[in-house]
């Protein structure tokens, strides 16, 4: 195991964090929360020309053929400066598995699109109960000798709004069985797409899917183990999420300990009291663990190992340390940052998309107990 | 430190201070003939290679440089008077790692401590037990009345011990980390198979997601320790000297071994209170004597609050508090 960044990975990590805070200004994301589209468009272009989005494509589709701990190290940079925007869904949770997943002609088809930037994708899995489980599948995809005919509802899928092609998971059985994963048209005649509002404008949408046709061909992976799919790019999806979540909280952390130092009260730095004192260290040891557990399971991952229990352990501790230290960092600064204008709440507000995102702390823990051998 | 904890390998946890930190502290400041002499014997895990430490005094606690235990020097020795309080294995040593005061006459009372080697068979020492809380007999209270100390045992240089004893109670403190993962690691599987073999309610208490959530809870606890633990370890092998690090995991440890002890308790239920050595004790005993010994653990080589004191000024460079 090694605890440190090759240069390349270093290299990234100081371009990525240079390109943010020159294109990705907190005035810029205070904008972009009130836009309909929710992301920069010419930000988005940017990356393009960075390589951004083929990053860890293969190069005949377009892409570097970097390694997935590459990606980890820009996604821990866009989360520590909050980068709003479908890169997460496109990237994370639809050209993963269609990498994987994909036929020789789909992958010919639209991964070059995404390393250029030209698509957009969404992953449409979740339904009205919000729950990240099979059994909850409902959505139908019905057979009828011709193709499909896909019915039913998906929530919280993000930047489906602005998306040129979807991912939804159906099920082509009974509810929760013969699951199969579609990739979709978004502007197919039958799907209607809005906008769910919610604290943080991560693009949350709501689809409806009213008749809408798909073909066999349009199948990712095979009829019937469309879970299959979404397992492989929870796995690695949820690292990455993890890697943003560890960005956000390392800002969070860094301005909090720089406003204790500046903090004059009682005609000493606040930072020198040990209540104030011992809150950050708990707040370094939290952030440092989480640290070194995502780069576990990244590693793992990226070394094709066994990764299932170290990513719901990265996933239950990020879901935990996110939330506990903004919370301890909202005491420490007291009231100037509980308003519109401080950054704390940028990250504040992100807690519960990134803490419900593909699995919460229970189903982590319940995964947890299951490779600990109860 | 790791297997070894795992496998409970007696006298790797408290008390063997020569494996611990005075080997690798001699290594690094003792003299030629320091280390010819006492580094063999402790790599030897011979009687005579076991160590204890004398560090705290009734008033010099957390506030280890108000140390005021006096070694004064004469032309070939030092003559040692003074009380030391805590002294883990002192009945069992054959050599103690001892801070003594060389100068009183000095601006900060960091300065003018030094750093010796103390002969458990020298005339003039006194053995006081302590028996715990838990009913185990590890401390002891030492008292010196004009012990002679051959000038030949002081380590380092002379006044400057304080330096050397930070460096010595980092080694001390980088083990921990490992060591404490390796025996939680134990007990968190003894734990795992105890609610699969014993049923409640009709159905193995494994099947309780209550239990299943907290034992999942405590693993991912330890695997942050492990990282902790190798990430040290990665450290010091790399030539990178720890600074906050150490005592981070000090910390860590505790806040681990403190709700490891407590899930234990509860999974056991009012079977925990059994004396570890009944027959009716559950798990050999192992919960029960964990949970009698975390608070004192918390505090040996360095409270919970003190290590959080150093982090954060070495670490995060906020202000002294005090």
């Amino acid at each position: 195991m090694d605890f440190d960044l090759s240069e390349q990975q270093k290299m990234l990590k100081a371009m990525a964090g240079d390109f943010m805070s020159r294109e990705c200004s907190k005035a810029r994301v205070r904008q972009l929360e009130k836009d309909s589209k929710g992301y920069d468009p010419v930000v988005w272009d940017k990356m393009v020309e960075l390589g951004w989005q083929g990053l860890i494509l293969p190069e005949k589709y377009g892409g570097m053929g970097a390694d997935f701990l590459d990606l980890v190290v820009l996604m821990e940079e866009m989360g520590r400066n909050i980068l709003p925007g479908p890169f997460f869904s496109t990237i994370g949770e639809c050209a993963i598995p269609l990498m994987t997943f994909g036929r020789d002609s789909q992958k010919a088809d639209y991964l070059p699109l995404i390393a250029s930037g030209k698509n957009i994708w969404s992953l449409a899995v979740l339904e009205h109960s919000g729950r990240f489980d099979v059994g909850e599948i409902a959505c139908c995809a019905n057979s009828d000798g011709k193709g499909y005919i896909i019915n039913g509802e998906k929530w919280f899928s993000q930047y489906a709004h602005v998306a040129d092609r979807l991912l939804v998971i159906c099920c082509t059985g009974r509810q929760g069985e013969g699951i199969t994963a579609f990739l979709i048209d978004a502007k197919k005649k039958g799907i209607k797409i809005e906008n769910i509002p919610t604290v943080a404008g991560e693009g949350q949408c709501r689809i409806r899917f009213k008749n809408v046709r798909a073909s066999s061909n349009d199948i990712l992976g095979k009829r019937g183990q469309g879970w299959k799919v979404v397992d492989y790019l929870a796995q690695r999806a949820l690292v990455l999420k993890c890697a943003e979540v560890c960005g956000a909280c390392q800002a969070v952390l860094n301005m909090t300990q720089a406003y204790a130092k500046d903090r004059v009260q009682f005609d000493k730095p606040i930072g020198s009291f040990m209540s104030i004192q011992h809150k950050l260290v708990d707040m370094l040891t939290a952030v440092e663990g989480l640290q070194y557990l995502v780069y576990q399971a990244a590693w793992l991952i990226s070394a094709g190992q066994k990764a299932d229990i170290a990513v719901a352990m990265a996933k239950a501790k990020a879901n935990e340390v996110y939330q506990r230290v903004c919370i301890d960092a909202v005491r420490i600064h007291g009231a100037i940052d509980f308003t519109m204008d401080h950054d704390l709440g940028w990250y504040f507000r992100r807690i519960k998309d990134a803490e419900f995102t593909l699995g919460d702390t229970d189903f982590m823990l319940e995964r947890i107990a299951g490779g600990i051998g109860l | 430190m790791d297997e070894a904890s795992y496998w409970d390998i007696p006298g790797m946890t408290m008390g063997v201070s020569g494996v611990g930190w005075v080997g690798q502290s001699l290594m690094l400041f003792g003299s030629e003939e320091q280390k010819k002499k006492y580094i063999p014997l402790i790599a030897s895990g011979e009687p005579d290679g076991v160590w204890c430490t004398a560090y705290s005094e009734p008033n010099a606690g957390s506030d280890f440089a108000n140390i005021q235990t006096r070694a004064v020097r004469t032309d070939s020795e030092y003559i040692l008077n003074g009380q030391k309080i805590w002294t883990s294995c002192a009945h069992r040593a054959r050599w103690c790692w001892l801070a003594a005061r060389t100068d009183t006459n000095v601006a900060k009372k960091q300065h003018g401590i030094s750093l010796l080697i103390l002969d458990m068979k020298s005339p003039g020492i006194t053995i006081k037990p302590i028996e715990n809380f838990a009913g185990v007999h590890i401390f002891n209270e030492l008292f010196f009345d004009n012990v002679k100390v051959p000038v030949a045992n002081l380590v380092g240089i002379e006044n400057r011990g304080w330096y050397h004893l930070m460096q010595s109670l980092a080694f001390e403190r980088h083990s921990m980390a490992p060591q404490f993962y390796g025996g939680a690691r134990r007990i968190h599987e003894y734990l795992v198979k105890y609610v699969r073999d014993n049923r409640y309610k009709g159905k193995p208490m494994s099947e309780d997601s209550i239990i299943r959530h907290k034992l999942a809870e405590r693993a991912l606890e330890l695997e942050t320790l492990k990282m902790f633990a190798y990430e040290i370890t990665w450290k010091i092998s790399k030539g990178i000297i720890p600074v906050y690090e150490a005592a981070r995991n000090k910390a860590y440890c505790d806040l681990v071994m403190e709700r490891l002890a407590i899930t234990g308790t509860e999974i056991l239920g009012i079977y925990s209170q059994v004396d570890a050595l009944s027959k009716w004790a559950r798990l050999m005993g192992i919960i029960t004597r964990m949970y009698m010994m975390f608070p004192g653990n918390s505090i040996a080589a360095g409270t919970d609050e003190i290590q959080k004191n150093i982090v954060g000024q070495f670490k995060l460079g906020l202000p002294r508090p005090y």
